[in-house]
């Protein structure tokens, strides 16, 4: 199924944020949903998506990532400057004989908070789920103190 | 498959029909991304199932359906706090309707890195036969 865009009249475009009545009430809104659309159903971004999980213990932050089908050798996964990349490389068998292979490349980043331990950073892959665990650093981690009460 | 399942994965839900004891564990069930493929003597079926183990999965084939159940082997750790979730936790489900030209003895599963593949042979009876003319 393909999503045809409403071709805005010119005119909406240009007009002054306060100005008259040819600006809609609902132009802003409506550019808004256009864009979310864009990004959630927009040609290749959908394809190349893959739903992400961020949980975290007092320990580690961990990112979930559901990957079906990838093999471990074809996932890429490196921490830049706090964001975390996931690429991965799907290879489907060709279907037919004489027909090539079919590779799909697949990525996502995702922004982790500053306090990641970023050279102990560990990944597994298990049942088409790769989780990324990201160790806090020891600072960031919560700090009990007890005092005694005289 | 439709962009709006695409974005509401709740539009894909369907409520699971496989009994009471089913339907008290979680009634609700997520149809999972499938393709179906067609050779000349079988259809293969490739569904998406991250996170589902060879023991959470379930297929059974009856009246000219072929349904599957796959239950995710991974529960959230205790002492985890999610922070932001993309995926449910409910279970796979998938019904399949053929018009019974398929040999339910023979049918094959494979599951591989969370992605199944199922072959459904056609029976005998169906495929296109040479007759020799005398």
């Amino acid at each position: 199924m393909r999503f045809i865009r409403y071709a805005l009249p010119a005119a909406r475009n240009f007009a002054p944020a306060l100005g008259g009545f040819s600006r809609s009430a609902w132009s802003g809104l409506e550019t808004e949903i256009d864009r979310l659309f864009e990004t959630a159903v927009g040609g290749a971004t959908a394809a190349t998506r893959f739903p992400v999980d961020l949980y975290e213990d007092k320990a580690n932050t961990f990112v979930r990532a559901e990957l079906p089908g990838v093999k471990r050798a074809d996932i890429n996964v490196d921490l830049v400057d706090g964001v975390l990349n996931i690429t991965a490389a799907r290879k489907t068998p060709p279907a037919a004989e004489g027909q090539a292979e079919q590779t799909v490349t697949l990525s996502r980043s995702v922004r982790i908070a500053d306090e990641v331990q970023a050279d102990n950073v560990a990944a597994t892959y298990e049942n088409g789920v790769l989780t990324v665990t990201l160790p806090k650093r020891q600072e960031a981690k919560p700090k009990k103190f007890t005092v005694e009460v005289k | 498959m439709s962009p709006l399942t695409n974005i509401l994965p709740g539009f894909n839900r369907t409520s699971a029909a496989c009994g009471d004891a089913c339907a008290a564990e979680n009634a609700q069930t997520v149809r999972p991304a499938y393709k179906v493929n067609e050779t000349t003597d079988a259809y293969t079926v490739t569904v998406q199932l991250p996170g589902v183990a060879k023991d959470g999965l379930e297929i059974t084939a009856e009246d000219g359906q072929v349904r599957l159940v796959g239950r995710r082997a991974w529960k959230t750790p205790e002492g985890w706090t999610s922070l932001y979730r993309e995926t449910a936790d409910a279970a796979y489900e998938l019904v399949l309707t053929h018009d019974d030209a398929i040999d339910a003895e023979k049918i094959g599963a494979e599951l591989r890195d969370g992605v199944l593949n199922v072959t459904l042979p056609k029976s005998e009876v169906t495929k296109p036969r040479k007759i020799a003319v005398s």
